[in-house]
């Protein structure tokens, strides 16, 4: 089992034969996920791959079976990339495009929200968004639609993983592998400040998955997402929670490369992040490495 | 990018907001023209991009005509937390006494996915100040992306903070100010203080803007608005690479990595190890040899850095290419400074053995990330205590 994923989600790729596209489709196939097609405008009735290009989203969804497109279409065309997505019935939507304006964010996140919402009153399946800016999701052994390397996930495990960043989801991915941990699935939420999903958003998921004996969360400064998923936990869950907070000695008001990444005032800090945890009972680990001593712990209670 | 002053308020007065008038001088000279030109007493401004302007004495109340060249004289050329001023803007001046001053804003919210307007009756000081101490006295209100703000949510939040006044004319001009933060794609938008004169009228005495950089391809036409002798030497240089970069007060070790969260993580690494981060450097996904050869170059220009911690967890970034363009680095004699670096992930061995045939003491490489750092920071902080022994 994992979340959101698994061996037999069909995935579309939407900007395929950009350079990007291309060559994490190979990635993504060479891993064992089922890609199906892809779309590029102006390019439909072409092969890439051996797959075959569709103009618009609609077509592909026509047919073939999609349950989740990945998106690499550049910054001016990623949120309406994401709203084709979503209206064409597409249930998973993952956008690894960086640099979208935040407000094209806002307004995108917004009419994805209404038409989950609009899906699921008619018995539907709803539709969810990952990212943008993030490196998408990985179920280890299984499927991975996103753009991490295929050799940490190989085996399965039963950690499951949630991270704002993409370079750290990869450390400790190869830490928890090392470790002989592993992970079950691994979900790259996303560094901007307007994203589809929260580390609340994937929770739940995790609490129910037979599969998944705790979790990491490896947050940030900025925002208060971390806070909200401390929240979550002291309320709702009762698999064990494993904490990281990145940033911890950046200066206040400087934006940090992500762009949700930057101390506002007193919201976003370190120590507001860490006390929402502690209250919570979430451990914090000081290091990376330490994750996994974390980890160890909880699950010997 | 950050507006100034003036130019916030150019973008709110085309939005229809009822803006304070005022006008840019470079001169003592122009500064005086200003003045006789409104006739009244009038506010001198620094336009720099910092906070706290007038703390440090770049805004002054100006009386008199003379006044207001004497005040010039001081204001232009001053040193504002590093940036020199070259720029003022002279305002008519406002009997703050006969109204009040409130504070409305809007920001980029990630808790409510969108912008979260904020008014409050506490005008004229720094907002942050009133959120730490008082935060029940800002009202918070999410603002529609789509629809923007509407007039009776306006009105609503300026009844909950307390504003007294004209409440039409108070809520048509919030709702301009939304107008204009989400078609300019504001990251921010302050009017501070808001002034409200005794008929109830509001008037935008002070702005902060600051405009979405994803969003600049359209915004064309303010392009020229940006000041490049406003940021660092190296953050223009960087800027021309396409790095993520931040230069960090006080430090000694240049950091670099590939990701925004690892390089976060290793700031967090340098300062553990008892050394500080001298600057911030992603240097994005995929990096070949040749830019990470300009990263290193970049930061060894910078003589704070002392040495260099390099922390990379290739993935679509190969670690053979990260040692190629050190090792040209090295080769080119631009780097004097020893580099420290853990590299894992994608061709991590092809890298090892790039290294061990250069065989420099200059570059070498450690088994996880916390030993590198380490290694960085012991190097920069030797080479800072040899320095300060010169000096005495």
């Amino acid at each position: 089992m994992s979340i959101l994923i698994n061996k037999d989600t069909h995935v579309i790729v939407v900007g395929m034969t950009g350079r990007e596209g291309a060559n994490h489709t190979k990635a993504m196939r060479e891993f064992g996920t089922k890609v199906v097609a892809g779309v590029t405008p102006g390019k439909g009735g072409q092969t890439h791959e051996g797959l075959p290009i569709y103009n618009s989203v609609g077509e592909a969804v026509s047919n073939h079976q999609v349950d989740a497109s990945i998106i690499f279409v550049p910054p001016a065309g990623a949120a309406d990339a994401v709203l084709e997505s979503a209206h064409a019935g597409v249930p998973l939507v993952i956008l690894i495009t960086e640099g979208v304006p935040t407000v094209d964010m806002m307004k995108a996140v917004q009419e994805v929200k209404a038409l989950d919402h609009a899906s699921r009153e008619e018995g539907g399946k709803g539709v969810r968004l990952i990212g943008g800016n993030c490196p998408g999701l990985i179920s280890s052994g299984e499927c991975k639609i996103g753009i991490m390397p295929n050799s940490i996930y190989a085996q399965k495990g039963r950690i499951g993983l949630i991270s704002r960043s993409g370079t750290l989801t990869y450390e400790a991915g190869k830490l928890l592998q090392l470790a002989g941990l592993g992970t079950s699935t691994t979900v790259g939420i996303g560094g901007d400040p307007v994203i589809g999903t929260t580390f609340a958003d994937v929770l739940p998921l995790f609490e129910a998955d037979p599969d998944t004996d705790a979790i990491v969360v490896i947050g940030e400064i900025g925002g208060a997402d971390e806070e909200a998923a401390a929240e979550y936990i002291k309320h709702n869950m009762k698999k064990p929670v494993v904490a990281f907070i990145s940033g911890r000695s950046a200066p206040a008001g400087k934006r940090m490369g992500h762009a949700g990444a930057i101390i506002m005032g007193n919201v976003g800090t370190p120590e507001s992040k860490l006390a929402a945890f502690k209250d919570a009972n979430v451990p914090v680990a000081d290091t990376m490495p330490e994750i996994i001593e974390l980890v160890k712990k909880v699950l010997n209670k | 990018m950050k507006l100034h002053e003036y130019q916030g308020k150019e973008i709110l007065r085309q939005f229809g907001v009822n803006v304070q008038d005022g006008k840019v001088a470079y001169t003592p000279d122009e500064v005086r023209t200003i003045a006789r030109e409104y006739g009244q007493p009038v506010v001198v401004k620094a336009q720099v991009h910092v906070g706290g302007r007038g703390k440090a004495g770049g805004v002054k109340f100006s009386p008199t005509i003379d006044k207001a060249f004497e005040n010039a004289e001081k204001i232009l050329g001053m040193d504002i937390k590093g940036l020199t001023v070259n720029k003022v803007l002279v305002t008519k001046a406002v009997d703050i006494d006969a109204g009040v001053e409130y504070y409305v804003g809007m920001i980029v919210d990630r808790n409510v996915q969108s912008f979260t307007l904020m008014a409050s009756a506490e005008g004229g000081v720094e907002i942050e100040e009133v959120a730490a101490a008082t935060p029940e006295k800002i009202i918070h209100h999410r603002v529609d992306p789509v629809t923007g703000l509407r007039p009776y949510e306006a009105r609503e939040v300026a009844i909950k903070a307390g504003f007294k006044g004209n409440l039409n004319k108070i809520a048509d001009m919030m709702v301009k100010m939304s107008k204009a933060a989400l078609e300019r794609d504001a990251v921010l938008v302050e009017i501070n203080p808001l002034f409200i004169d005794a008929d109830g009228t509001p008037l935008a005495l002070d702005t902060k803007f600051e405009i979405d950089d994803n969003a600049m391809y359209r915004h064309q036409d303010l392009l020229s608005w940006r000041e490049t002798e406003a940021e660092h030497p190296l953050e223009i240089e960087a800027a021309k690479y396409g790095f993520a970069y931040v230069k960090l007060d006080n430090g000694n070790v240049g950091v670099l990595g590939n990701g925004a969260g690892i390089v976060m993580t290793s700031l967090d690494v340098v300062n553990r190890a008892g050394a500080k981060p001298a600057n911030f450097l992603d240097i994005g996904g995929g990096a070949k040899a040749e830019i990470v050869y300009n990263a290193v170059k970049l930061v060894s220009k910078d003589s704070d850095v002392k040495a260099i911690f390099i922390n990379i967890f290739g993935g679509i970034t190969r670690a053979d290419e990260v040692a190629k363009g050190v090792i040209q680095a090295l080769n080119e004699g631009i780097l004097t400074k020893p580099v420290r670096m853990r590299i894992a992930g994608t061709a991590e061995t092809e890298a090892k053995a790039l290294l061990a045939e250069v065989n420099s003491p200059l570059i070498q490489m450690y088994p996880d990330m916390f030993q590198a750092a380490e290694a960085a920071a012991a190097d920069a902080n030797k080479a800072d205590s040899n320095t300060a022994g010169d000096k005495k």
